[in-house]
């Protein structure tokens, strides 16, 4: 007879823990249960162990041994006869017998997966250690077969149980495809899996540890009592109350966790009687509806999982399979409703057998030690909830407070079952009060904050008081246009008597005007070597304020600003304030429909600025350029700012020379500014701020000591701008104005060092840059703010260590709550990313979950924002304003910053994320459905979507049109920083099971890197660093550094990370060879023979990019004579496109001189045909180098050859070059009072300083490119163009020199042909800047396909 | 965490406070003190629009009293 009674298939649990154990060998085997029972008084061990021996004989499936067969496939061998599993030790360490016996494995292919031992402690007093592998048995049928046990021992033979093979039997019956479907569709849409520990499998394991509560007897009976008048089962509560709590812990609403059912189906004859594994543990989803009730919520996941109940059968591992998101939690739930006589579970050892009183000591958890956390739930008269968690992650006193949060939530349903979801408070009496009160202290909005900003009493108090008082008062309304902001309000009209203006009220003027009667003296702006004093300022604001009232400007009428970096934009700024307007600073960077756009949004009546604006609008112009700007004080005493605009109306002249205050009546709740941000619709919206907000900022504690001499060096379009005039200003302190250009780390510290500056504010880009270059930079500073992005621990650390002295602020904030909200000084630099702090004086701040509920420290919630500060809203978008200004529970209005932070346990913010799909690309705030909404329009473009990848914008399109087509549309809408780097063409967008996009399916963008992998450990060390700083996978050895989008700041970088490797290569080098490959040789690849071989980038005929199967394109260089900056055209015009530049020859020969420009061209043209022997040539100038290109053109065609292409950008024929500070060069030399040769040293002092693309210049070639500059102001004007046989494309700056501005009809006498006329908005200086650029490139690129 | 503002398929209201300032709503939350119900409950957008058509002069109401002297 065969030793085997029966082969059985596995049930798909037991295939579960088969694979698990055939895979994971560690001991002990987490599979291994136990059971121990405490035996008292008088014991026959025969018979006991008979008991055991007659289990064996019984229970067929306990016999089981597990095997594999050939095919893999896996199969349960029934013995017929096993040994039993009987050992009898005498020791009093029973725990130790049954800790042995736990670690002890069983071997799945040797039965018995059972053991029994007896310890015998003393007469009397006995321990049966019942230990077994869970594959053959579950936690229900245990106590059965020790009930079984015990009665056979005492020498009944009980009703034999259905066999085990019955449940597999019927297992077998069952429809497969139906289970499958009804989990599918229960997980449908399911956004991710809920984990508590997302990276749970990268750490080491850890012993669980348990804590336990205990509900009184009195709320278990209530309990009780509620569930039953509601039909609600005792699991369905536990899954809800953990549902919720789940969510509050990790800041979902559609939440997932195990919940452990007993698998024994109703429709088996006798199956609550069945020995075996039928327990299994199967995903529980539960949606919270913020609508619902906790009854509401109860009743629908017991309806949910009841339609469930017929398929608990399919294995935990094919239901995970089903949305394909791996395992989808880590947490579970159990309720412990074993079928146990109730007075033994409860340990209370009321045994009533002849055998004496059997006490179960505690069966061990099998299923929850490998999760981080599971919660079991005992019945009984005081219900038992026992929460076993990794203290590792969890520690134990967030169980205690979990384990806490249950209890309250229970007592909540048994108190109150009809609340609804939104009103259940699930914090402490003590986190409530942390998070709310004690954690924003400076909840009191301080209405006389702004008058504390000085003690003196105001002298200009009385324009608060009624107008009639005042002798300047503001002419009739009758008789001015009527500002956009102030349209006849349909409420209607409140009735008389109206309140006065609050006495405690204070504004701009006001608080000004008191720091002038303070320190008339004391020195209030720098810029340069100008410096004005508070009452000089007061006096050149007080001038131009007399103008805009004369202009029209009344309470909140918007008044555009347009103004380079000087101390005009504080005059215009304060100017502003002072006539009751509220500023609008536009930005110069930004395309001319979008200036367009602002300034009809605003209807904005004036405009101040400095050069002609370049864009459509329907305002007055006020220009500031006229006179001197970078010496304000001597405009100021050479009278009226000058008028250029014929429009200005003569009528208020009178205005125009007076310098005394023109106290305006302005209320503090009057508008100060807008400053317009990226709007998720498609177009910016407005934000509108108060007076009352900019003393509130200007007035904070925080800048009470230190901030007295501030950098002003953000875009005034930038809410930074804030700080950095007002905080100065209002306090006495000093605005310092950074000079023109980006700033670079050099650049700040000689700022810091030069003018004593004593705090300013930093984007975390450029301050991470810092903190690479140069973290000494901002020695001698008090403090340096930062923030706008994610920090760098390290980059804070390499700052603190290298200036321990200056204090480091992380400052956060929205536009809507002025500039900066909350704030941390970072004293302690770990690795971990610092807080972003506080709110500051007068702001509260709110974490609050998806039901509007305070969350407790640790758990994830949005930010609002309540108190001062806080913006009107958005101008002229009611709707807008209010979805994000809403009303708040804690009184007032609060700000929804779309923020996803978490209090830490000491009371700071914790910034996490976005709750939505905003971005930030350099510190720039972007909704990407701004730009989406733009490319829409489009007509080619049917679908979009746009992302940030590695702090870059890329767009994914469907349809016909071009990626470079789209970059470029882009670019006539949208600042620089919102055109996308990548346009990645798609068949369709990827969606998501719901029919949304799904962004995280879409691909990477192809940024056209070359298969050439580096060859040599130089081009190795050069890839990666290219890599590193571009954020790439991978760069090939040819593929140019600006082709992959490279710019200014990324080659600082690149220089720096190269030095420190050991490698030097300079900014220069970069621009000038560009790839890997050219870096990295000794020589220059495409380099040729001659004189200026070693001319490292100056060389003549300077090739950006020999490859490509397109005729080439020459571009002659500048007055300059460097060609470097027609690099910026190689991104735009393709890596098919060959682009070589000429450079002038003095740069390479020092010494020489060029006598002519047709000399020049002449000499260009031997080098020309080196490269591209016959025609048709295509060539390309700007400003003076059109003029040659022009003159190698017309030799060209004098020999016969055929040319396709002249363009010239920006060039003026002869008569109308002028030398007088066209370009930036002269006026860098200029403005470092540059008399000779001798002060080089002086200049290069000051261009490093400037930064830019002279930089990176040594002294020699600094002052060849001046002398070249020089001689060829003096040939150009020499230069009498002769005749092109052709056609010319005419490209012209439109910005900056109105008078004389450039048109076809200048070069019509030098050209037989049509000349093709554009513009570009940008002026001459500017031209190869990456947004001109990108226009021009697109223009060459019609006329090279 | 989908933000309570921000369920295209949920029920709110237009809130108005003293100032005549508006808030959406959403409906299943308590109505903060100080706010009471001008619009709803109905849809988002229809919230939306009623405040749009509404709010016409988004300055608060103590403030156009002041200026209006």
């Amino acid at each position: 007879m065969s030793q085997l009674e029966d082969i059985l298939p596995l049930s798909p649990l037991q295939q579960g823990l088969f694979f698990h154990a055939l895979f994971d060998e560690a001991a002990p085997d987490v599979y291994t249960a136990q059971l121990v029972l405490e035996l008292e008084g008088p014991l026959d061990v025969p018979a006991l162990r008979n008991a055991v021996a007659a289990l064996l004989r019984r229970h067929a499936n306990l016999r089981a041994s597990f095997r594999q067969r050939t095919n893999g496939e896996p199969v349960q061998l029934v013995h017929r006869r096993v040994e039993v599993p009987w050992r009898e030790v005498a020791t009093a360490d029973a725990a130790g017998v049954a800790a042995e016996e736990r670690a002890r494995r069983f071997d799945l292919a040797a039965p018995p997966l059972m053991r029994f031992v007896l310890v015998r402690l003393a007469p009397g007093r006995h321990r049966l250690v019942f230990t077994n592998h869970h594959i053959l048995l579950d936690g229900w049928s245990t106590p059965l077969l020790a009930a079984e046990l015990f009665a056979l021992y005492g020498g009944a033979e009980p009703p034999a149980a259905p066999p085990y093979k019955g449940y597999l039997a019927w297992l077998a019956r069952q429809d497969h495809a139906a289970a499958t479907a009804a989990w599918g569709r229960a997980l449908h849409g399911i956004a991710g899996p809920t984990l508590v520990v997302p990276d749970l499998a990268a750490r080491p394991p850890a012993d669980p540890g348990r804590v336990r509560a205990h509900l009184s007897e009195d709320l278990t009976g209530r309990l009780t009592a509620v569930l039953r008048a509601r039909s609600l089962t005792l699991n369905t509560v536990i899954q809800g109350a953990w549902a919720l709590l789940l969510a509050l812990l990790t800041g979902r609403d559609d939440v997932v966790f195990g919940g452990t059912v007993s698998g024994r189906p109703p429709d088996l004859p006798g199956v609550e009687r069945m020995v075996g594994l039928f327990i299994n543990t199967v995903p529980v989803r539960v949606r919270i509806d913020s609508a619902e009730t906790l009854a509401g919520l109860l009743g629908r996941v017991q309806s949910e999982q009841s339609d469930l109940f017929a398929h608990h059968h399919l294995g935990l591992a094919e239901i995970q399979r089903l949305p394909g998101l791996g395992p989808l939690f880590d947490t579970m739930t159990v309720l412990e409703n074993y079928p146990l006589d109730a007075a033994a579970l409860d340990g209370a050892g009321a045994g009533s057998g002849a055998e004496g009183s059997l006490r179960l000591a505690g069966s061990s958890g099998t299923d929850a030690t490998h999760y981080p956390l599971a919660l079991a739930v005992v019945p009984g008269g005081r219900l038992s909830l026992r929460l076993d968690h990794r203290p590792d992650v969890i520690p134990r006193a967030d169980a205690i407070r979990l384990l806490n949060r249950l209890t309250r939530l229970l007592k909540a349903v048994a108190a109150d079952p009809d609340r609804p979801l939104a009103r259940l408070d699930l914090l402490s009496a003590d986190e409530r009060a942390h998070v709310l009160h004690d954690w924003n202290d400076g909840t009191t909005p301080s209405p006389s904050s702004a008058v504390s900003l000085g003690s003196a009493p105001s002298p200009v108090s009385s324009a608060t008081a009624p107008a009639s008082s005042t002798p300047v008062t503001v002419p009739p309304a009758a008789s001015v246009p009527p500002p956009a902001a102030s349209v006849p309000p349909s409420v209607p009209p409140v009735p008389p008597p109206a309140p006065p203006v609050p006495p405690s009220a204070a504004t701009i003027a006001e608080a000004f005007a008191e720091q002038v009667a303070r320190t008339p003296d004391a020195e209030a702006v720098v810029s340069g070597a100008t410096s004005l004093t508070y009452a000089e300022l007061n006096a050149r604001a007080n001038l131009l304020a007399h103008r805009l009232i004369g202009l029209g400007v009344r309470a909140e009428t918007p008044v555009a600003v347009l103004l380079e970096r000087s101390a005009d934009v504080v005059v215009a700024t304060l100017a502003i304030a002072k006539a009751g307007g509220a500023y609008v600073p536009v930005h110069h960077g930004h395309p001319a429909d979008r200036m367009s756009w602002v300034m009809a949004d605003t209807g904005a009546p004036v405009l101040i600025t400095d050069r002609d604006p370049g864009f459509g609008h329907a305002a007055e112009v006020i220009r500031l350029d006229g006179g001197a700007p970078d010496h304000p004080r001597e405009e100021a005493e050479a009278g009226p700012v000058p008028r250029d605009n014929p429009r200005d109306d003569p009528r208020d002249v009178p205005r125009d020379d007076r310098r005394d205050d023109p106290r305006v009546r302005t209320h503090p709740d009057q508008l100060a500014y807008v400053i317009y941000t990226s709007g998720s619709t498609g177009r910016p919206k407005g934000v509108a701020v108060r007076h009352r907000d900019v003393l509130a900022l200007a007035s904070d504690r925080r800048w009470a000591d230190g901030h007295r001499r501030l950098l002003m060096h953000s875009p005034h379009a930038f809410d930074a701008s804030t700080y950095e005039i007002w905080v100065p200003l209002l306090n006495g302190g000093t605005v310092v104005v950074a000079p023109p250009g980006e700033l670079d780390p050099a650049t700040i510290g000689a700022l810091v060092a030069g003018h004593r500056l004593t705090a300013l504010f930093i984007t975390t880009a450029l301050f991470n840059l810092v903190a690479e270059e140069d973290p000494g930079a901002f020695a001698g500073l008090r403090e340096v703010l930062t923030g706008g992005e994610a920090a760098s621990p390290e980059a804070m650390r390499r700052v603190r260590e290298a200036c321990p002295d200056t204090v480091l602020g992380h400052v956060y904030g929205p536009t809507e709550t002025t500039t900066y909200a909350t704030y941390h000084r970072v004293s302690r630099v770990d690795s971990a990313v610092p807080p972003i702090g506080r709110a500051m004086d007068g702001m509260r701040a709110y974490v609050l979950d998806g039901l509007l509920r305070p969350v407790p420290p640790g758990a994830p919630g949005e930010l609002y924002l309540a108190g001062s500060g806080l913006a009107r809203g958005y101008r002229g978008r009611p709707g807008l304003t209010a979805e994000r200004f809403v009303a708040c529970p804690y009184g007032g209005r609060m700000y929804r910053t779309g923020d996803l932070v978490r209090w830490s346990a000491g009371g700071e913010l914790e910034y996490l994320g976005r709750t939505d799909h905003q971005v930030k690309i350099r510190g720039f705030r972007i909704e990407p459905g701004e730009v989406e909404a733009v490319l829409s329009r489009h007509p080619e473009v049917t679908q979009v979507s746009v992302l940030a990848r590695d702090n870059r914008l890329v767009a994914y399109t469907v349809g016909t049109a071009a990626p470079e087509e789209l970059r470029r549309f882009a670019a006539r809408a949208l600042p620089e920083y919102m055109v996308p780097s990548s346009v990645v063409p798609l068949d369709a967008l990827p969606l998501t099971p719901n029919g949304k996009v799904d962004r995280a399916a879409l691909p990477e963008p192809d940024v056209a890197v070359s298969s050439r992998g580096p060859r040599t450990p130089a081009e190795e060390l050069l890839c990666r660093l290219f890599a590193q700083v571009l954020g790439l996978e991978q760069v090939g050895v040819d593929d140019g550094f600006f082709d992959l989008g490279g710019d200014s700041i990324s080659v600082i970088r690149l220089v720096s990370r190269a030095r420190q490797e050991g490698v030097t290569i300079t900014p220069r080098e970069v621009f000038a060879r560009q790839t890997v490959e050219a870096l990295a040789g000794d020589g220059r690849p495409d380099a040729r023979s001659g004189p200026e071989a070693d001319a490292g980038g100056l060389e003549v005929l300077l090739p950006l990019r020999a490859g490509g199967s397109r005729p080439p394109l020459f571009c002659v260089h500048p007055g300059a004579g460097l060609g470097w900056p027609y690099s910026g055209l190689l991104r735009h015009l393709g890596p098919d496109q060959p682009l070589y530049t000429f450079q002038a020859r003095a740069l390479s020969e020092p010494g020489y001189t060029a006598p002519s420009i047709e000399a020049m061209a002449l000499d260009y043209l031997d080098r020309l045909r080196e490269v591209q022997p016959r025609g048709p040539y295509r060539l390309a100038g700007w400003s003076m180098g059109g003029l040659i290109a022009h003159a190698m053109g017309v030799e060209l065609r004098a020999r016969g050859e055929e040319v396709a292409l002249l363009a010239l950008l920006d060039a003026y024929p002869g008569e109308k070059i002028d030398s007088g500070g066209r370009e930036e060069l002269p006026a860098l030399f200029a403005a470092a009072g540059y008399e000779g040769p001798e002060e080089i040293g002086k200049v290069m002092e000051f261009v490093h300083g400037q930064g830019g693309r002279y930089a990176t210049l040594d002294e020699q070639t600094l002052l060849a490119v001046y002398r070249n500059y020089r001689n060829g102001v003096k040939i150009s004007q020499e230069h009498v163009p002769r005749r092109f046989d052709g056609d010319v494309l005419l490209v012209i700056a439109a910005h900056g020199r109105e008078a004389d501005i450039l048109t076809a009809a200048d070069w019509k006498p030098y050209v037989t042909g049509t000349i093709e006329e554009h513009t570009v908005a940008c002026d001459h200086e500017a031209m190869l800047n990456p947004e001109p650029i990108a226009e021009i490139a697109a223009l060459l690129r019609k006329e090279l396909t | 965490m989908s933000n309570p503002f921000e369920n295209a398929d949920g029920v709110y209201l237009a809130l108005i406070n003293d100032e005549g300032q508006y808030s959406l709503w959403p409906s299943w939350a308590e109505v903060p003190a100080g706010w009471t119900v001008a619009f709803g409950e109905d849809t988002r957008q229809a919230c939306l629009d009623h405040i749009e058509a509404n709010w016409t002069d988004m300055r608060p109401k103590s403030l156009i009293r002041a200026m209006g002297e």
